[in-house]
């Protein structure tokens, strides 16, 4: 650090270089050394080179990586309040999910992160995951019933495919379309960039937009990493942060956009259900979480309606 | 940068050359590059946590599982009943049992997707049985390890998926019937090698059988060959995963080894489940090993250094081409497979595109080459199960590779200057 | 040394055999579930990922107990039965340094990383330190392993066939 007294923060991540979040993250280093008069940039590991979220995540923690971008999913596993997020429904649209992540609700779960020696920097767009299936569409819960359907290695996840009825499989997302091709699985969930980028659509041809869980991506900083930074540098990287939002909020919305219309023009049976009878099927789970952190972020939630 | 890169080739081959177990080159060259720009605390621990990472994948459990099932079919003479039935349809040929060792690879391969999982499958049995027929153990040997990467490039095949998710948007439909003809070029330039080096080597051909016995031997193999159509018929018939397939046959192969033959008894089995960990924990911490390294090279840059220097080297498109499949032939020796193509995709694509390649094309290319690293030293999944399922070692079996990995190169070299191999059959299905 | 080795060995051939059995039966109850009870178990997977961290990890210790880890044997073979000697030991020190610092430094710290706070395991909701704890376990047998091969073994026996990689 003497010898140059510029700072280059690693940054690895999962996904590939055409997604919205890579692209931003190139953005947010333009804009970090910006700010910084170049004394400051990112340097990105995209594709998982680095490994899997949950092992990205240990690197932060011991201290070999300064930042990644994980599910909040996957935080769940180190942090409880993350819960909140993979719980169906908790979120009414777009608009409403950005105007709680946005506010002091958002806020807070991104400093309960600090016990995990992580400092939350801020969220990224994933949308909302829906139902996608390959003999019939899923019109109503009724469908989901008896499916074999894959989640994340989530426990939210599998209890929510459980309390639609159907039978939650985990499977890993690299596998899965062969998972799918050879019927191992009768369907998955995921958002519409996510489900066109790994071509699953070759597959499975219906999908049903009834959008049960909206779990943004996360920023994070190893707190190690973070607290060697000087207050004017920890501030650099909180504006470029900001700006990469912004950006990264529009590119996703493209995104999704373009891959909703390649998904029609290709002849896929894209289907727009009756949210309700999906959402009354689930609402039990969120009451399990009555009395713990989870269930006070619900009840500050409904507050700001 | 650059430094510590050589730090790690640099003590790789010293520590290599002087009998240091190849899993601890691959850590300790890690380890001591990695304390150059990580302090030591982070960088042991990080090492730790990549060799642990490198372990959690349901595929790799294929591993360990079919290692199992070969080492009961093996003791459960199911083995030989497979070998004399093969034996008696095609052994009349020169090299007839190395050519049952390529097609039966070839089949497993196609069923597997995994070419680690098809030499110990193939491996573990066919190999002794090579030996007894007269053959050289390390010919058997490297028979096995290079005929089961045709099953990297036959469907299905999760390092194709892998290669589209990668190349950001390469169908994987159109990968998969892009890899049958390259796949069965590979196996037929193969078996072309066996039959000429069996000649050469005057290794046994076997009598022509009258019918009648051709018909036994087929009959007394049916309960053995019952195990690939569940294998088969599971995987195709989308009933279970390789890994599941793995268990179902180490299942079927309990049954009929101790009480259908009763060629084993429970007592023995004991012995054999301890065999099976052995031969699969020795190719386990290699790959955690490899985990870490690849994790290194990533973090050095060293894969884009690499890209960058090529461009600069010519500027003619079939040069270009030539130099990326010699360097994705230097980077298969040293690295898995599935980090080959997660780091050398995003840097060599854009490059081979600019040519005018196309991306399945080079996809295609890229998993044949890289299979040619899978079983060459000094670091090859395929090459390490081999020698450890053939009981011989590396350089032993360097000999006898020599003419296949030629073969081999011969099959890269016409995939890569001759389109029509990988795309006249997607084209064909309307899916390319 | 000597008795706590074997004693090692023997203590690990029969985890071996245990990891072994278990991996089988996870993965096929993993299919029965989806098939006969028809409810796909959801925890078997990640069962079974984490048994085949401890079976290549734990295992290679009995590997290295048994001489059967893989090495380029070249230049050993072609020297005198003296120097051949003073090589393995050079070699046994090398698995002894890296595990070590390594395995049993790094291990631990990587143990302690996942236990403040406490992380788990994504289906099973397991302490990741559970399944994390086979790395300093591992680098404590193969450090205890190579000492005996340094300290109690005559240079005679480094030259047998199988100790030069046969
Ligand atoms: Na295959
Ligand atoms: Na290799």
């Amino acid at each position: 650090d003497n010898k140059s007294s510029k700072t280059v923060l690693r940054v690895g991540h999962t996904l590939d270089t055409k997604h919205s979040v890579h692209k931003a993250l190139e953005f947010m280093s333009e804009r970090l050394a910006h700010y910084s008069h170049g004394e400051m940039s990112l340097k990105l590991y995209p594709n998982g080179t680095l490994g899997s979220e949950r092992e990205l995540v240990e690197l932060l923690q011991i201290g070999s990586l300064a930042m990644t971008k994980v599910s909040a999913a996957t935080l769940e596993s180190f942090v409880d309040d993350m819960r909140l997020f993979g719980l169906p429904y908790v979120f009414s649209s777009r608009e409403h999910r950005w105007n709680i992540l946005e506010s002091d609700i958002g806020e807070d779960i991104l400093h309960s992160l600090q016990p995990a020696k992580l400092y939350g920097l801020g969220y990224f767009d994933a949308g909302s995951r829906s139902f996608y299936s390959c003999d019939k569409m899923i019109r109503s819960p009724e469908d989901v019933k008896g499916l074999k359907i894959r989640v994340m290695n989530s426990q939210n996840a599998v209890k929510m495919i459980d309390a639609f009825g159907g039978a939650a499989t985990p499977i890993s997302w690299g596998e899965l379309y062969a998972a799918l091709q050879q019927g191992v699985v009768d369907g998955a969930e995921n958002n519409p960039p996510s489900f066109y980028s790994a071509r699953h659509y070759e597959v499975c041809k219906n999908f049903s937009l009834n959008e049960h869980t909206s779990i943004p991506d996360v920023m994070v900083i190893s707190q190690h990493i973070f607290s060697h930074l000087s207050d004017q540098e920890q501030h650099w990287l909180k504006l470029a942060m900001t700006d990469a939002v912004q950006k990264q909020k529009t590119l996703w919305l493209e995104a999704e956009n373009y891959a909703l219309a390649e998904m029609k023009k290709s002849g896929l049976n894209v289907h727009y259900p009756d949210k309700k009878p999906f959402m009354d099927a689930v609402a039990h789970l969120h009451d399990a979480y009555k009395d713990s952190i989870v269930g006070q972020y619900l009840m500050r939630i409904k507050a700001k309606q | 940068m650059e430094f510590s890169g050589l730090i790690l080739i640099l003590v790789f081959f010293l520590l290599l050359i002087l009998n240091v177990p190849i899993s601890f080159c691959i850590g300790i060259s890690t380890a001591v590059a990695m304390l150059f720009s990580i302090d030591f605390i982070p960088a042991t621990t990080t090492i730790s946590q990549r060799m642990v990472g490198g372990l959690d994948s349901f595929a790799l459990l294929a591993i360990p599982l079919f290692v199992l099932s070969g080492l009961l079919m093996g003791r459960g003479g199911v083995a030989r009943k497979l070998i004399d039935c093969a034996m008696a349809l095609i052994g009349m040929l020169p090299g007839g049992l190395a050519l049952v060792n390529v097609m039966s690879c070839t089949l497993f391969g196609s069923i597997s997707g995994s070419a680690v999982a098809t030499t110990s499958a193939i491996g573990s049995f066919i190999i002794p049985e090579m030996e007894k027929k007269g053959y050289d153990r390390n010919f058997a040997t490297a028979v096995t390890a290079c005929a089961s990467t045709t099953g990297m490039i036959i469907p299905p095949s999760n390092i194709l998926i892998i290669y589209a998710i990668a190349s950001g948007g390469v169908s994987v439909s159109a990968l998969f019937v892009a890899g049958y003809l390259p796949g069965l070029l590979l196996a037929s330039l193969l078996m072309i090698v066996c039959a000429g080096y069996a000649i050469k080597k005057g290794f046994p051909t076997e009598a022509r059988l009258p019918l009648s016995f051709v018909v036994k031997k087929v009959v007394a193999a049916v309960p053995s060959l019952m195990l690939i159509f569940i294998i088969i018929g599971g995987i195709l018939g989308g009933i279970f995963t390789a890994t599941e397939a793995g268990a179902i046959a180490v299942f079927y192969s309990l049954i009929l080894a101790v009480l259908v033959y009763k060629e084993v008894k429970v007592g023995e089995l004991k012995e054999i489940l301890l065999k099976a960990g052995e031969i699969s924990a020795i190719v386990l911490l290699l790959i955690a090993a490899s985990s870490a390294m690849s994790w290194m090279l990533s973090y050095e840059n060293i894969p884009e250094i690499i890209s960058k220097t090529l461009m600069t080297i010519s500027e003619n498109p079939l040069i270009i081409l030539l130099i990326i499949n010699l360097i994705l032939i230097i980077v298969g020796a040293f690295m898995d497979m599935t980090p080959a193509v997660l780091i050398f995709t995003p840097i060599f694509l854009p490059v081979a595109e600019s040519l005018g390649m196309s991306p399945l094309h080079f996809g295609i290319m890229m998993v044949l080459n890289l299979s040619i690293g899978l079983c060459s030293p000094p670091v090859g999944a395929v090459l390490f199960v081999g020698c450890s399922v053939g009981n011989t070692t590396i350089d032993k079996i360097i000999k006898p590779m020599v003419p296949l990995y030629i073969a081999m190169f011969i099959a890269l070299m016409l995939v890569t200057y001759i389109p029509a191999i990988s795309e006249f059959l997607p084209k064909a299905f309307g899916l390319y | 040394m000597k008795n706590l080795n074997s004693w090692f060995t023997k203590a690990i051939s029969y985890l071996v055999v245990i990891l072994m059995v278990s991996i089988v039966a996870t993965v096929l109850w993993q299919v029965f579930s989806r098939y006969v009870l028809l409810s796909p178990s959801s925890g078997s997977g990640e069962i079974s990922r984490f048994l085949l961290i401890w079976l290549g990890l734990l295992g290679s210790t009995y590997c290295y107990q048994q001489n059967s880890h893989l090495s380029l044997d070249i230049l050993a073979r072609k020297l005198s039965a003296q120097k051949q000697a003073y090589l393995a030991r050079f070699v046994h020190l090398m698995v002894f340094l890296f595990s070590l610092t390594v395995l049993v430094v790094g291990g631990v710290n990587l143990v302690t990383t996942t236990l403040d706070p406490v992380q788990l395991s994504a289906v099973l909701g397991v302490k990741m330190a559970y399944v994390y704890s086979v790395m300093p376990l591992t680098g404590i047998i193969f450090c205890t392993t190579a000492l005996e091969k340094l300290f109690f073994i005559k240079n005679e026996q480094f030259i047998s066939p199988k100790a030069v990689g046969e």
